[in-house]
């Protein structure tokens, strides 16, 4: 019950989230921000705007993209399997990846060719943390996970350090916004979006928010305050780098995650394996 | 039964023999159309009785393969002299000192020759459903500026035959003559345009492939001197102590070099220049699979060994290589051979782990693999030939120029890497199966390749499929109609892939756990309605269902979506007038590591000989 409802409620929590964001962000910055609701402003302005698009194929991608992730959500918490949801969430890529490569603008099909950059990136990372998870629990159900009697923080504190390390990427926050960097290619793969189109590619976005902070809240095992507390310290941590970092190129981005973020939770994994304290 | 076996071998190659003969239009059409119920038809009934099935065969049968073997090394021989190529002439020599020593050497054994069991059954099937309707393709592909149709149809066909000979021989004396059969039709069909480049090409896919041979002969004189046995069966039934671990090395190396793994993968990639039949049936249901079939013949001596984990290494790292080479391809057949090797990268995997649930995961992706990659060369033949495309950075607009033909090439891509089409359940398979043994380093590793390879494919797909829906200004193309071989053709795979996939869940546990279940015991997969369960881990229909919405809505999109009354508008492109395209990225620098990756799989094959065969 608690599930259907979570994953009902994902985009609203998804946009509370953003909401908070933005006012953290401000107050880092010494300003005020806007309201906590504004995201839902926007929405609504954003709903009441004339739609336009570039053409309909690019159109229904961004609403595939909102669906699909949402989908995601769901698979997440009604299935007994993480891994299947972590593979579910390849699917609102393509539709992102492809709605992006239909239109002409360079912009946007350069946010494309980069959003595979970061899919390759931070997708072996993903899928080692939910292994990571199988070695101490025993179980790829996340009911499971948070039920375990340990908290798997303890005994995996490198798999966890890569999964912070992937976020920025997943959620495309600097110093690795390189798919969206505003500045370069003004918002890549969302840019030929607008009205109630950008609304659905916006949404889904918020919804990756939850997708992300669930994995994190896992850490906690049983203990549910660990892991909130943990939610609450990655994204303070998160929103930090993203306000003092300057963005990094592709290269980098890569070059990270393989040689620092993939060897870190290999070597856990190893170690725990090895010691047979599964 | 008997007969019912005897015939799907003998008559394929009749068939065959016919159309080389006839040269004639109506006989060619009838006769590739008439396979493909028959062939199909047959491979189910054999499927369905009760099997395994031993074949005793008379003597003759036994000499006159031996004979046919000297005569086809004679003709190796005699193309090396032909083309100039020391190497084919001193492989066809040394295989031929090493035939000698076998055939001196071999004992008397009463096993039988032909042995049916339901891998080669499921074989039979493969070959009738996804090989013949490339038979029925190419007879209208041929059509297009080609010459010698009738022959070069003969030739497929009969090459379907020599395959299900392939999967149903039990003495590796014999296996050894359809191995190099196999090897002559590759070469005859890649050579078959008769330039120098088409020559070039098969010489090199012959002499790797012999290499192949000399390995199978080296691992059958350790067999007969170590263990006295010339079979499959016969190996499976020895103790595991008393197994000479380099013969089964050496089999391995055949199979790796059969299933084009670094550094033997240029042979396949030098297919491409052959008619695209050629690619569709050496890439979906023919010669490439033998490889992962035998190594899943011998899986249950392997599982387990040290030659296991090399083998683990070995593939495994070609499956990631494989796929990010793929990436740096802009010739759309490249692009697919690549992905073959990889994908049988991954097949060996599983086959060379062998727990039940490996296996299972192993034969997963021989049909899923055959059934893509068959439709996909299909319809890249049809690219060809209707719009002349080649390149991927030439597709612009196909999208509104071959609109049916771009959705049967965005489907098939889907069922390559995405849930919840077959691909997309071995690698999940193989990531669970592989957690549970994280003990061992290996299958650590073994993740992380699987993983990283299944992230490279899909980059490689969706990099595909979005340069080619990419709008572009011009476009070079003009729309086409499709004849209705070709249409035939598209939606027979696409309907087949459609059907498997709804009911995947019974399809895996029942019809593929059937399979498995002789070779290495039962899976804990099962089916839940039409919900797939695997140990404690459920894929749930309404995940399965969901997911083929979400894809096929995706794929068929651009032909039905039309908002009606939503304005439109330019794309921004900050004031400027549209003088440049964004084109896609090529990984060009993967190219300069080439070299190091090459003589990095060289080391790992050598392992794989020397520890896993334990030569030292």
């Amino acid at each position: 019950m608690m599930a259907i409802l979570f994953t009902l409620f994902a985009p609203i929590i998804g946009g509370f989230m953003y909401g908070i964001e933005r006012v953290v962000k401000a107050r880092m910055q010494s300003r005020i921000g806007p309201p906590l609701l504004q995201p839902f402003y926007d929405f609504v302005k954003l709903m009441e705007k004339r739609p336009m698009m570039v053409h309909s194929f690019h159109a229904f991608m961004g609403i595939v993209f909102f669906i699909s992730t949402w989908f995601a959500m769901a698979v997440l918490m009604l299935g007994n399997d993480l891994l299947i949801a972590v593979f579910f969430h390849i699917i609102s890529i393509l539709a992102l990846t492809i709605g992006a490569f239909s239109v002409r603008s360079s912009y946007s099909i350069m946010g494309a060719m980069r959003e595979l950059i970061h899919l390759v990136s931070y997708e072996p990372v993903i899928i080692l943390v939910v292994v990571a998870f199988y070695l101490v629990t025993g179980s790829f159900d996340y009911r499971m996970i948070l039920s375990a009697d340990t908290i798997p923080l303890l005994k995996l504190p490198l798999v966890f350090i890569a999964l912070v390390g992937t976020i920025p990427m997943l959620l495309h926050k600097s110093p690795f916004d390189i798919a969206e960097a505003h500045q370069e290619i003004i918002g890549g793969p969302d840019i030929e979006y607008s009205g109630p189109f950008y609304e659905a590619v916006y949404t889904g976005r918020w919804i990756e928010y939850v997708y992300v902070f669930f994995l994190v809240f896992l850490f906690g095992g049983s203990n549910y305050f660990v892991g909130g507390l943990l939610v609450v310290f990655t994204f303070l941590l998160i929103m930090a780098i993203d306000n003092s970092t300057a963005r990094l190129d592709y290269r980098k981005m890569l070059k990270f995650a393989w040689f620092i973020l993939i060897p870190l939770a290999i070597v856990n994994i190893f170690f725990l394996a090895l010691g047979g304290n599964s | 039964m008997e007969t019912l076996i005897v015939l799907s071998i003998v008559l394929p190659i009749l068939a065959g023999f016919m159309m080389l003969f006839a040269k004639n239009d109506a006989v060619t059409y009838i006769l590739s159309c008439l396979m493909l119920p028959l062939l199909s038809g047959m491979g189910f009934m054999i499927y369905t009785a009760d099997l395994p099935i031993y074949i005793n065969t008379p003597d003759i049968v036994n000499t006159f393969i031996i004979m046919f073997d000297f005569g086809l090394l004679a003709y190796f021989l005699w193309l090396g002299y032909q083309r100039k190529s020391l190497l084919v002439g001193l492989l066809a020599v040394v295989q031929f000192i090493l035939l000698i020593i076998v055939v001196y050497m071999a004992p008397v054994s009463g096993t039988a020759n032909i042995y049916v069991d339901k891998l080669t059954a499921m074989m039979y099937l493969l070959v009738g459903i996804v090989g013949v309707p490339i038979a029925i393709f190419a007879a209208k592909y041929m059509d297009y500026a080609e010459e010698d149709k009738h022959k070069f149809v003969g030739i497929v066909v009969g090459f379907l035959g020599v395959m299900n000979f392939a999967v149903s021989v039990n003495n590796i004396e014999w296996f050894f003559a359809v191995f190099e059969t196999t090897t002559l039709a590759s070469v005859i069909l890649i050579g078959f345009r008769g330039d120098k480049e088409a020559v070039d090409n098969s010489t090199l896919a012959l002499w790797m492939n012999q290499i192949g041979g000399v390995a199978i002969l080296l691992s059958l004189i350790l067999m007969i001197k170590d263990m006295g046995v010339y079979h499959f069966t016969d190996l499976l039934a020895l103790d595991k102590e008393n197994i000479t671990m380099a013969a089964i090395g050496f089999l391995s190396i055949a199979a790796l070099v059969k299933g084009a793994q670094l550094p033997f993968h240029k042979w396949l990639l030098g297919a491409m220049v052959a008619p695209t039949p050629v690619s569709a049936i050496l890439h979906s249901a023919t010669m490439v699979k033998i490889a992962p079939f035998l190594l899943l013949r011998l899986s249950p001596i392997i599982e387990g060994t040290l030659l296991s984990k090399m083998l683990i290494l070995t593939t495994g790292f070609v499956f990631v290589v494989a796929a990010i080479f793929a990436l740096t391809q802009d010739n759309l057949k490249k692009i697919l051979a690549y992905s073959t090797i990889s994908l049988l990268g991954l097949m060996m995997v599983a086959a060379a782990v062998g727990t039940p649930t490996a296996v299972a995961v192993s034969i997963v992706l021989i049909v899923f693999h055959g059934f893509a990659k068959g439709f996909l060369f299909v319809e890249a033949g049809v690219l060809e030939k209707l719009y002349n495309a080649k390149y991927i950075k030439d597709m612009n607009m196909l999208l509104t120029k071959a609109p049916l033909t771009m959705l049967f090439i965005f489907f098939a891509f889907l069922n390559m890497t995405f849930i919840p089409f077959g691909t997309f359940i071995g690698k999940w398979l193989m990531i669970e199966e592989a957690s549970g043994f994280l003990s061992s380093g290996s299958f650590v590793l073994l993740i992380l390749l699987v993983t990283t390879g299944g992230v490279f494919l899909s980059v490689l797909y969706i990099k595909v499929l979005g340069v080619a829906i990419k709008h572009h200004r011009f476009s070079t193309f003009d729309f086409t109609p499709m004849p209705k071989t070709f249409l035939f053709v598209g939606v027979w795979y696409y309907m087949w892939l459609l059907v498997i996939t709804i009911f995947i869940a019974p399809f895996i546990a029942n019809f593929i756990g059937e399979i498995a279940a002789p070779i290495a015991g039962k899976a804990p997969i099962y089916a839940d309605g039409l919900s797939l369960v695997i140990g404690k881990s459920t894929l749930y229909f309404w995940q399965i269902a969901g997911a083929l919405v979400l894809l096929l809505l995706i794929h068929a999109a651009p032909l039905f979506v039309k908002f009606k009354k939503v304005d439109k508008m330019h794309p921004y492109n900050c004031g400027e007038i549209y003088t440049r395209q964004a084109e896609s990225y090529d990984f060009d620098f993967i190219t300069k590591y080439e070299k190091r990756i090459n003589s990095f799989a060289i080391t790992l094959f050598l392992l794989v000989l020397i520890l896993g065969g334990q030569l030292l």
